[in-house]
């Protein structure tokens, strides 16, 4: 069956495709792979690319946000309340924008921990109450900012732009965090096995719930980086990013199953991937109605190997009973 | 796989019977002072376990806003929300068939999209190129004068034959899926979700397609008799679920899939074959729904049902359709379409706007799935 | 001298002395007695061999211990104080490291990350974990075992042998006073085992103190300073191992147990071979594995915990699938991973854990017993079921088997008595009037009443010409009940006892496969 072969690919998802998006992409637009291309897909990813990072968090622990979309409206309205009503200084804005975000994590959070609900429901309804909410407060008007927001997003350190500096911080902390800290080594463990965790003494849902507050900081980030890059935020900002996210997370080898997975370079990959393909589906003209279609594919296949992936790690965790040769 | 085991200690709360305290909460009856707590406590109890919960909630909720809002019980608003009940109850019963295996169906509103869309293209009398002459079907399907169907004799049947197959083919995919990759439920419907809806956006680019037969359009708002065309399907369906359900192998098999598949394996029960016939029936009964809602509509709608997923799993789970698999009758998804159909009534008369009643639903969808934990809760402690 | 002693003997010293006592320790699972006023001692510096047939009550006791379970009754002291744990992490504080047989390893993780996962050491004022701390130690903790492996290693790439050590080696870091061993050997090379010994003596000599379970007789005799045997929850014996040679041991676990009362035998075999398995091999589990079943023949199979019995039932029925070999049924071929088509064929599976995997819990009890069945029930083209008959049949099923309940269609399963489950599971597999019975463990955590009735309902359908695989690891059952005796170690078949044979000292010694001694 050639089962060696398959695992070898199976484990090595992430590579073999971002290989192959970029082959493929290079022989069908030939000025596609360009430099200043590429910094510009970069630059336009870096909010998705946050957002992701937030999900692969809940991941990791077997969960799933959905509410992500949600809470960047609801954040990029809190910035707006701050900065166009109160008239109060960007840096506010930026406290409150990611205060919101915490704070719809947390209501997760605690649906998810404390309540019992499913992750996908209970993000869910955040998802469609939280948009509800922010739209109850702006009546459905576009928000718009002031320079002294998307100045923001003019700046240069370095001749690099802010936002890929703050998605290339926000990767940098989140891997590290994941590699190098106790909390973030734990959640793999209860992403592999929550039973063994709790019976290790691991605070269990201390730890699954501190993934949904993150993941509400992250989309709250990513809200604002977004804000600063085009000035506006209309009714339906942040609609579809959760499935976005998602998509580049499972692309990027993160499994819906837990325990899988990693920040760098697995969901940095993801996104990278997930915006070269959008944007190499419209550098050639592919009808905007068929480039979801095309994605929804992708993201099926995605899931699809991951569901393999998982079958096999269950296999091969088959118990031997017999004497082993020495 | 598990060797020899030893006997073990039964969950907290749960397992046989045992010559001992029954796991019921804190300590038994205390001191008479606190009998009336403990009898309110069970008769709270009692209420929100009792199938016919939901019945109760919406006579009590129709009761509480009736002073307000007098128009609630005009005639024509009561026809008009009976008259809502019939599509949803009967993709509610499809959903009802998938949250039984302990899976879900998100995608049952773009199912309904797309086939709206091709039941339209199908049998449309005329379509303005205008509108149409961008869209991918032109010129194959589609020309001034309508789709391939349009004039013929049986047209409608078979386009309403057609919708029922590509329906139906899109639960099997979903089926497959859950059943035999062992895909998550959530995820592969949410993705099929956004495949299928951008599929059926694309292929009349976003335009409605209207001027469709009459012959179809009857099927809506038509009647036999006395009887509207859209409760006969409605009550055919209930009463064809229902007795699936209670009566066939199958619908046995289903339970029992729902509540232990590995259990259900070794007894010799087909599980796959069986999820993925859950799925089947739910796009089935997406696509059967679609052509009332169409008909009613007098068009096929490439947005169709849209933002209905909450009435259609929030009906089922609010009546008692745990999330968790193993239950599920056809007289609680009635109940919960009942109160669903009311609240989206009310909400529309109380002339909220669209955002404040997706507000008011998710908080209901967020009681009834924590009900739903409660309930599964108690199911467990042996009431 | 033979007599049996309870807790106290000339090698046992002043109870102010021990490390670790049990006094008179009680415990029932569902009205059945598992442990009865247990008193044992456990000396410092020695390593106490504790051993029973599989449900005697070791793991049990040692979950009682351990703060897994709750005794009914008695009580613990530990170094002469006494200990109560709520849970397994106060048995933990209190200094005892229990190892289980079952690994709580993450297999996406190190070694040494599994190690230290409850407490990371960290650089210093950052919460950043010393990762080269954390692998120095880990390579101490892994050289104290002697496992030569880099504290860097998934788990997921260790062999299982590897990881049991790795589990071993993570108690060790917690530096206990007090081990719990519980089969520790399971998934070990012969070298592996070595290892193991030598931590536990140098263990020993450090003064801790260690109980170690094991079927693995040879071993025990050879590890062990004294020896305490349970049978059927009680201790019946213990004592310096000088004194207990392991036929000694062997003849105070099997002892009669005088309340076991069968049937009469009634069935015999007859020619007719109804299920042949030949040559069922699936690497890692089972080698080699040749059986025949009779008409109306019952055939025993025991052996002891991880002999690989379950695994080759699940594999004859199609749960599971097998690499190489053949069942047939009849004279026909059975196709391998598919349970359907072995129930077609008249094969029925009543599995070791019926709450799992025998019964739908939340379910009636007509429900359950008509799930095998169902389709003869069923019309053939709607599937429509006819429900009067199902009951009927159901009700009528229920009452042959003596299920004693109010209300069949009413009461769920999980409302009944163990032994009243255990009927419903043989109720529901009856109902489809199966040929060929494979039976694991069917009156296991059942009372006396409900085990006598077992036997005769097994007995009764191979009086009626059925065959019976009957898995059992209560030995004087399969000596009253079957007519041959098949015995697996380590997943391959050891000996064959006709019933003329039979003998419980040759049959166990079969079992725990004589001679089984390691040389490190």
């Amino acid at each position: 069956m050639g089962s060696r072969a398959s695992r070898g690919i199976l484990r090595n998802t992430t590579f073999v495709l971002f290989v192959l998006v970029f082959v493929v992409f290079g022989m069908l637009a030939r000025n596609f792979l360009t430099l200043g291309n590429l910094q510009v897909i970069l630059s336009n990813s870096s909010y998705i690319g946050i957002i992701t990072v937030g999900m692969t968090f809940v991941l990791l622990v077997g969960g799933i946000d959905l509410s992500v979309g949600s809470i960047m409206y609801l954040s990029a309205v809190a910035t707006s309340l701050v900065v166009n009503d109160l008239e109060l200084s960007p840096w506010l804005g930026v406290v409150a924008c990611l205060g919101v975000g915490l704070a719809f994590g947390a209501l997760n959070a605690f649906a998810v921990t404390r309540l019992g609900i499913v992750p996908f429901i209970a993000t869910l309804v955040t998802m469609i109450a939280g948009r509800g909410l922010g739209l109850l407060v702006t009546q459905s008007v576009q928000l718009d900012f002031p320079d002294s927001i998307t100045l923001l997003a003019t700046v240069r350190l370095g001749g690099v732009q802010l936002n890929i500096l703050i998605y290339a911080l926000v990767v940098a902390a989140a891997a590290l965090f994941l590699a190098y800290t106790s909390w973030g080594r734990r959640l793999y463990a209860v992403g592999n096995d929550p039973e063994a965790a709790r019976k290790a003494g691991l605070k269990v849902p201390r730890l699954i719930g501190s993934t949904y507050v993150l993941s509400g900081v992250c989309a709250a980030l990513g809200g604002f980086v977004s804000i600063a890059q085009i000035g506006r935020v209309p009714a339906g900002f942040g609609r579809n990013n959760e499935f976005d996210a998602i998509a580049a997370a499972v692309l990027g080898g993160v499994s819906l199953f837990g325990g899988v997975g990693t920040v760098f370079p697995g969901a940095l990959l993801g996104t990278v991937m997930i915006r070269v393909i959008q944007a190499g589906l419209v550098a050639r003209n592919i009808d905007i109605y068929i480039q979801p279609i095309i994605m929804g594919a992708i993201i099926f296949f995605a899931v699809l190997l991951d569901a393999l992936r998982n079958l096999q790690l269950k296999k091969l965790g088959r118990r031997n009973i017999m004497k082993m040769e020495t | 796989m598990n060797t020899e085991s030893r006997p073990r200690e039964p969950a907290a709360g749960g397992g046989a019977r045992d010559p001992g305290p029954a796991a019921d909460g804190p300590a038994g009856p205390g001191p008479s002072a606190r009998r009336p707590h403990a009898r309110l406590r069970r008769l709270g109890r009692h209420l929100l376990l009792s199938e016919y919960f939901v019945l109760y909630l919406s006579i009590l909720y129709m009761l509480a806003l009736g002073p307000f809002l007098p128009q609630l019980f005009a005639a024509q608003n009561l026809a008009d929300m009976v008259s809502n009940i019939w599509p949803l109850l009967v993709v509610a019963i499809g959903q009802n068939f998938v949250l039984i295996t302990a899976g879900i169906d998100l995608s049952q509103t773009s199912n309904m999209a797309l086939t709206s869309v091709i039941g339209a293209v199908l049998i449309v009398t005329s379509c303005d190129p205008v509108l149409f002459s961008k869209c991918p079907l032109w010129g194959t399907f589609l020309t001034e004068h309508g789709g391939p169907l349009a004039g013929m004799a049986l047209g409608v049947p078979i386009a309403i034959l057609i919708m029922l197959v590509i329906g139906s083919l899109i639960g099997w995919v979903n089926g497959v899926a859950v059943a035999r990759f062992k895909m998550p439920a959530f995820m592969v419907t949410l993705t099929t979700m956004m495949f299928f809806s951008a599929v059926a956006i694309y292929l009349p680019k976003s335009e409605n397609i209207q001027n469709l037969p009459h012959a179809f359009n009857v099927l809506g708002k038509g009647r036999i008799g006395p009887v509207p065309i859209p409760l006969l399907v409605g009550a055919g369906v209930a009463v064809g679920a229902h007795l699936l359900l209670s009566r066939t192998l199958f619908g046995r098999r289903l339970y029992a899939v729902g509540t232990n598949p590995v259990a259900s394996t070794i007894s010799g029960i087909p599980t796959a074959r069986i999820i993925t016939r859950a799925y089947v029936l739910a796009g089935f009964c997406a696509a059967l729904a679609s052509v009332l809602y169409s008909a009613r509509l007098e068009m096929g709608r490439p947005t169709l049902a849209r933002t209905q997923f909450i009435d259609i799993v929030g009906a089922n789970v609010i009546a008692g359709v745990s999330l968790s698999g193993g239950k599920g009758k056809i007289t609680w998804t009635l109940f919960g379409v009942i109160f669903f159909v009311l609240l989206a009534n009310t909400l529309n008369l109380l002339d909220l706007p669209f955002y404040s009643i997706d507000i008011v639903k998710g908080l209901v969808i967020f009681g009834a799935a924590f009900l739903d934990v409660l309930r599964t809760r108690a199911a467990a402690q042996g009431h | 001298m033979h007599a049996s002693m309870e807790g106290r003997g000339p090698s046992m010293e002043a109870p102010e002395g021990a490390a670790f006592q049990f006094l008179g320790v009680t415990k029932s699972f569902f009205g059945v007695p598992v442990l009865r006023e247990v008193s044992l001692s456990l000396r410092p510096g020695s390593v106490l061999g504790l051993v029973g047939e599989n449900g005697a009550g070791k793991s049990t006791l040692m979950n009682v211990m351990g703060g897994v379970l709750r005794p009914d009754g008695g009580r613990m002291l530990l170094g002469g104080t006494p200990y109560q744990p709520q849970e397994p992490g106060d048995a933990r504080a209190a200094g005892i490291g229990f190892i289980h047989q079952e690994l709580n390893l993450f297999t996406n993780l190190s070694v040494a990350e599994n190690m230290f996962i409850e407490s990371f050491p960290t650089l210093r004022r950052t919460p950043a974990i010393d990762k080269r701390r954390m692998a120095e130690r880990t390579r101490e903790h892994l050289a104290q075992i002697g496992l030569d492996i880099s504290p860097g290693a998934l788990v997921e790439t260790l062999s299982p042998g590897e990881r049991q050590l790795v589990e071993i080696a993570k108690v060790l870091a917690m530096q206990p006073r007090i081990f719990i061993f519980d089969e520790p050997t399971t998934s070990l090379t012969a070298k592996e085992t070595g290892l193991l010994f030598e931590v536990i003596r140098r263990l020993r000599t450090r003064r801790a103190s260690i109980i170690y379970i094991s079927h693995i007789l040879g071993h025990v005799a050879e590890l062990a300073d004294e020896v305490a045997v349970l049978r059927n929850g009680e201790l019946v014996a213990t004592g310096p191992t000088a004194e207990y040679p392991v036929p000694r041991m062997i003849s105070c676990m099997v002892g009669r147990d005088l309340k076991s009362i069968f049937p009469p035998k009634a069935s015999a075999p007859q020619e007719e071979v109804l299920l042949r398995v030949e040559k069922l091999s699936q690497p890692g589990i089972v080698r080699d594995v040749d059986l025949t079943v009779h008409k109306g023949e019952i055939v025993g199979l025991f052996g002891l915990m991880g002999s690989g019995r379950t695994e080759l039932a699940r594999m004859i029925f199609g749960v599971d699938r097998y690499e190489r070999g053949t069942v047939r049924v009849g004279n026909g071929l059975l196709p391998r991973g598919d349970p359907r088509a072995a129930i077609e064929r008249g094969m029925a599976f009543v599995t070791e854990n019926r709450r799992e995997e025998g019964l739908l819990m939340n379910v009636s009890i007509a429900d359950n017993i008509g799930l095998v069945a169902l389709p003869e029930f069923a019309r053939a083209v709607t599937g429509h079921l006819r429900r009067r008959r199902l009951q009927e049949a159901t009700a009528q099923k229920a009452q042959e088997l003596h299920i004693k309940a109010t209300s069949y269609e009413a009461q769920p399963a999980k409302s009944l008595s163990g032994g009243n489950q255990q009927k419903v599971v043989l109720a529901k597999w009856l109902l489809a009037a199966p040929r060929i019975l494979l039976v694991d463990e069917p009156t296991r955590g059942i009372d006396v009443g409900a085990k006598y009735d077992v036997y005769t309902i097994i007995g009764e359908l191979a009086r009626r010409g059925s065959g019976v695989l009957y898995i059992s690891s209560e030995l004087e059952e399969l000596l009253a009940v079957a007519d041959r005796i098949l015995v697996m170690n380590r997943g391959e078949l050891v000996g064959q006892f006709e019933r003329s044979e039979f003998a419980e000292e040759r049959v166990m010694r079969a079992a725990f496969r004589q001679g089984d001694e390691v040389r490190p």
